[in-house]
């Protein structure tokens, strides 16, 4: 089980990034054997469709979870489409808290709204 | 001949220099390609156009010959199609129609459906004038493939037709002015008329079309147009004052030049300098 953190920097103690399409980087942690890996946001450059492009990007490398500021309507329809399972990163600071959090729970669903996600 | 007429910064008078040049000079045609919001069909007015649907085209999977390979999402730079876990997903707003999806597949899983993204009006002015204009639907990107059509409208050769451009340095300006063999930079003397038409002139340059500028609302702002034009040897085609008559006129409609006919002279000056400096080439 792997799960996705948009983060700003390198490793756990990164600060989180407010943006999921257009992040710096995700940090990768494996749930089953802690191991870190941060990658680069390949897409957070891209003329349009970011999201979408990020989504496949977290896809290609097994992420089953993605912990997300929020998404657009794009990024959403791709999740759905990947498979892939979205959180809330709530007002955590950095990527070692929230994947606490997430351990503990305390990480809640994306709800839709009108098509749109909020926290 | 085909004359551009563009600003970088907005409301610095574009459609006021196109309107003035189409009811003064005699047989030329006039295209408004700002197709996010034309307004020159309001101050020549159209009467009774005629209009035509304007169409892209983006693609549709078979789902059955698709294997999911993922060259499609490779490819396209827009991310408009997106190969998921057992389906492809394809955002048809994000779409350019290009047609390269459909090159790359290699199971011919790609075909293409047709979306209308605005209207083209065709029509004449109360003037007497043949004129064009296109109209982007809401929520739609990008407007480069109405202007594109728009401008099948100038190929003649005896007539002058002049292209009302979109502001800035977009695709879509850069589409309206491809192709057109002389450029009018409208500006403003003012810092921000100055700093956007700094980019225009950039940007013509790049495309190897030579150009003029006409100051508009002269008198307005400060010096600093002048010292660029004088350091980059920019001709001055010409100056609108900045008149508060003028402004009126344009409040309520009307082309300045048929209301005061002392500027007929001006657009017939400009338009002079601008064939006969074309023949000096």
């Amino acid at each position: 089980m792997k799960i996705s953190i948009c983060s700003k920097k390198t490793g756990l103690d990164s600060l989180l990034d407010e943006r999921f399409g257009r992040a710096e980087n995700f940090t990768i942690v494996d749930l089953d054997t802690n191991i870190v890996e941060t990658i680069e946001n390949t897409a957070k450059n891209d003329a349009s469709g970011a999201g979408g492009e990020a989504v496949r990007i977290l896809s290609k490398h097994d992420v089953n979870i993605a912990v997300v500021p929020h998404l657009g309507p794009k990024a959403e329809k791709a999740m759905e489409a990947f498979e892939i399972k979205t959180v809330s990163q709530g007002d955590y600071k950095s990527v070692g808290e929230v994947l606490e959090a997430y351990k503990a729970g305390k990480l809640k669903e994306i709800v839709k709204i009108n098509g749109l996600t909020r926290l | 001949m085909k004359i551009a007429v563009l600003s970088g910064k907005g409301g610095t008078g574009k459609t006021t220099v196109t309107s003035n040049f189409a009811v003064n000079i005699k047989n030329s045609i006039s295209i408004d390609s700002d197709v996010e919001e034309p307004n020159l069909h309001i101050f020549m007015d159209m009467k009774n156009p005629t209009s035509k649907p304007v169409y892209t085209l983006y693609p549709s999977i078979d789902k059955d010959l698709c294997t999911l390979c993922g060259k499609c999402g490779d490819f396209c730079n827009y991310h408009a199609i997106i190969p998921a876990k057992n389906q492809v997903i394809v955002f048809s707003e994000s779409c350019h129609d290009c047609g390269g999806c459909k090159l790359v597949c290699p199971n011919g899983a790609i075909t293409y459906k047709k979306r209308e993204i605005g209207k083209i009006f065709n029509g004449r002015s109360k003037y007497d004038t043949e004129l064009h204009y296109g109209l982007l639907n809401i929520g739609e990107m990008s407007g480069v493939k109405i202007i594109n059509q728009l401008k099948n409208y100038t190929d003649s050769d005896e007539t002058v037709t002049f292209i009302d451009s979109p502001p800035g340095t977009s695709c879509a300006t850069v589409a309206a002015v491809e192709d057109t063999d002389y450029a009018v930079i409208v500006s403003e003397p003012t810092p921000f008329g100055v700093s956007d038409m700094k980019m225009v002139v950039e940007m013509l340059r790049q495309m190897k079309i030579p150009f003029g500028l006409i100051i508009n609302k002269s008198g307005l702002g400060d010096e600093e147009i002048y010292h660029y034009c004088k350091d980059e040897n920019i001709e001055i085609l010409g100056e609108i004052p900045f008149d508060k008559k003028i402004a009126e006129l344009y409040a309520h409609g009307e082309i300045f030049s048929v209301s005061i006919p002392k500027y007929k002279d001006l657009f017939n000056n400009i338009y002079k300098k601008i064939v006969e400096g074309r023949r000096s080439l």
